[in-house]
Parts: C-alpha cells; structure tokens; sequence
C-alpha cells in the first residue's frame, strides 16, 4: 500500500515536472509564480536525481578525473551556496523578513537548472554524433552559427529564469535584484576559475 | 461554492505575492513593463530570431574565432 502511494506520488510529481518544464518554456513569468508556491519535495528529488543520472552519462562518455559522485558533490555545494547567498542578501535587503522563504528559493533555483541541464545534455550528446573539432567548410561554420545561436537562446532564457526566481523568492524590485546578481557574479566569476584550474569543471554547471 | 472562492483566493494570493516593479521614473517603469511583455508570454519567439541574428553578426565580426570558440564550447560540458 505504502509502495503504490509513494509511486503514484512519484508518478505525479514527474507529470508536474513536465508540466511545469513546458511553463517554463511558455509562460516563464505565470509558471515561475507557481514553483515559488510549491511545496512537494518530491519534484526536488526527481530533477537532483535526473542531473545525477546526467553527471554519470559524463563519467562514462569521456575521461574525467575526478568521480562522478564527487563532481556531482560538488555542484550540490555550489548550489546550496547560490540558494543561501540570495536568501541571506533578500533577508538584508527585505523590510517584511518574515515573507522570505528558503523553500521558495530552493524550488524556483532547482527549476531554473533547466536551460543548464537541456545544454549540458545536448553538448554531451553532439559530442557523440558530431565530435569536435569543428572544421572551416561551410558545414562547420554553418553547424557553429546554429550552435551559438541555441547557446546565446538557453543563457537568455536561464537570465529570465534566474531574474525571475530572485524576484518571486526575495520579492525585491528591478534595481535590487540586479544589484542582488551582480554581487553573486563578483564572487561566483572566480570561485568557477578556481573550479576550473582544479578541473572540476571546464563550465560551471549553475 | 466553498471550493471556487478557496481557488479564487489561492490565484488572487498567487497573482498578487509580489509588488508590481516601479524603476523610479515613470516613462522607465512604462518601457520596463512594455519590454517585459514580450518576455512573459512565449519569449522564445523573439530569443530565437534575436540570437541568430547575432550569431550571424558574431560570425562576420569574429570570423573563424567563432568556430573555435564552439570547438572550445563542445569541450565545455
């Protein structure tokens, strides 16, 4: 009995997921208010583990050298410290802190790893069918054209997913959430070079 | 009848969590609001034209150091 409620709740919760996924494609602005509502942990569980899944396809498709397991480790770190910088900064800059939530920034931030996760995926799979390096032929240069331009059309809409969970999660306006962002990046640019040097990540996965 | 005014109130709650954006100056709020528009509702329609756009520009400004960059890039994950 307890095994068929928690499948069916599991079962429900990936139909949400997919749900929300093509929101978050069509209507950011209106699904985006609804995560920040959410309270089903299993929706968490079900996209940390889908990017799990991901972080072992990696390990086995080229050589890294560090575990997946331990990589994997490391961007859950990375991203409970993304999620704590803005709750503390929204708790400093809130005049009402009893409307700020972790919850809602938990869940709006872990929707938000979408655009990272559909690009991670499909550069990993292009490296399958169509291994770099790219050549000059007018194939090359035409497959490059429509590779920035996918890339350029993911970071714009990760941008509005990240603007927006800021701003359902801090309630802040315009002016602090960029100031909010801007302050992130000044710490969180080399923080993702030290990552780099240590080869952890050639990317960071956020 | 319980139940529709328990979801009225949950959407109202819903639509109204957040205060509406003021950027200070009311002609900046008007553009903000018309700009953010667009984003809202099917933004994809307006990124993807945008990024080929300046795919294709970056392509004529950078020249071949776009298709390395995308060497680079595909090495990135």
């Amino acid at each position: 009995m307890d095994f068929k409620k928690t499948l069916i709740d599991f079962l429900t919760s990936f139909l949400i997921i997919c749900n929300r996924l093509i929101g978050l494609v069509l209507e950011p602005y209106k699904t985006m208010r609804k995560i920040s509502l959410e309270k089903d942990y299993w929706q968490l569980s079900i996209i940390i583990g889908i990017i799990f899944i991901y972080f072992k396809f990696i390990y086995y498709l080229c050589e890294k050298i560090y575990p997946a397991t331990l990589v994997y480790s490391l961007f859950i770190f990375n991203f409970l410290l993304t999620v704590a910088f803005f709750y503390f900064l929204s708790k400093i800059f809130s005049k009402n802190k009893k409307e700020i939530n972790l919850l809602s920034f938990i869940f709006t931030f872990v929707y938000s790893l979408f655009p990272t996760l559909i690009w991670f995926l499909s550069t990993s799979i292009l490296y399958i069918f169509l291994p770099p390096p790219r050549t000059f032929s007018l194939m090359g240069k035409g497959f490059s054209i429509f590779f920035i331009a996918y890339s350029l059309s993911l970071l714009i809409w990760k941008f509005i997913l990240v603007y927006l969970a800021v701003r359902f999660s801090s309630k802040q306006n315009f002016f602090k959430i960029i100031l909010m962002i801007f302050l992130y990046l000044i710490w969180f640019i080399p923080y993702s070079i030290l990552l780099y040097q240590l080869k952890f990540f050639r990317i960071p996965f956020i | 009848m319980k139940t529709i005014n328990l979801r009225l109130k949950q959407k109202m709650n819903e639509v109204f969590s957040i205060e509406p954006n003021d950027l200070g100056a009311g002609f900046l709020t008007i553009y903000f609001r018309k700009i953010t528009a667009y984003l809202k509702i099917m933004p994809f329609i307006y990124i993807i034209p945008l990024t080929l756009f300046i795919s294709i520009f970056l392509y004529f400004i950078l020249g071949r150091f776009l298709i390395k960059l995308v060497t680079v890039l595909q090495y990135g994950f």
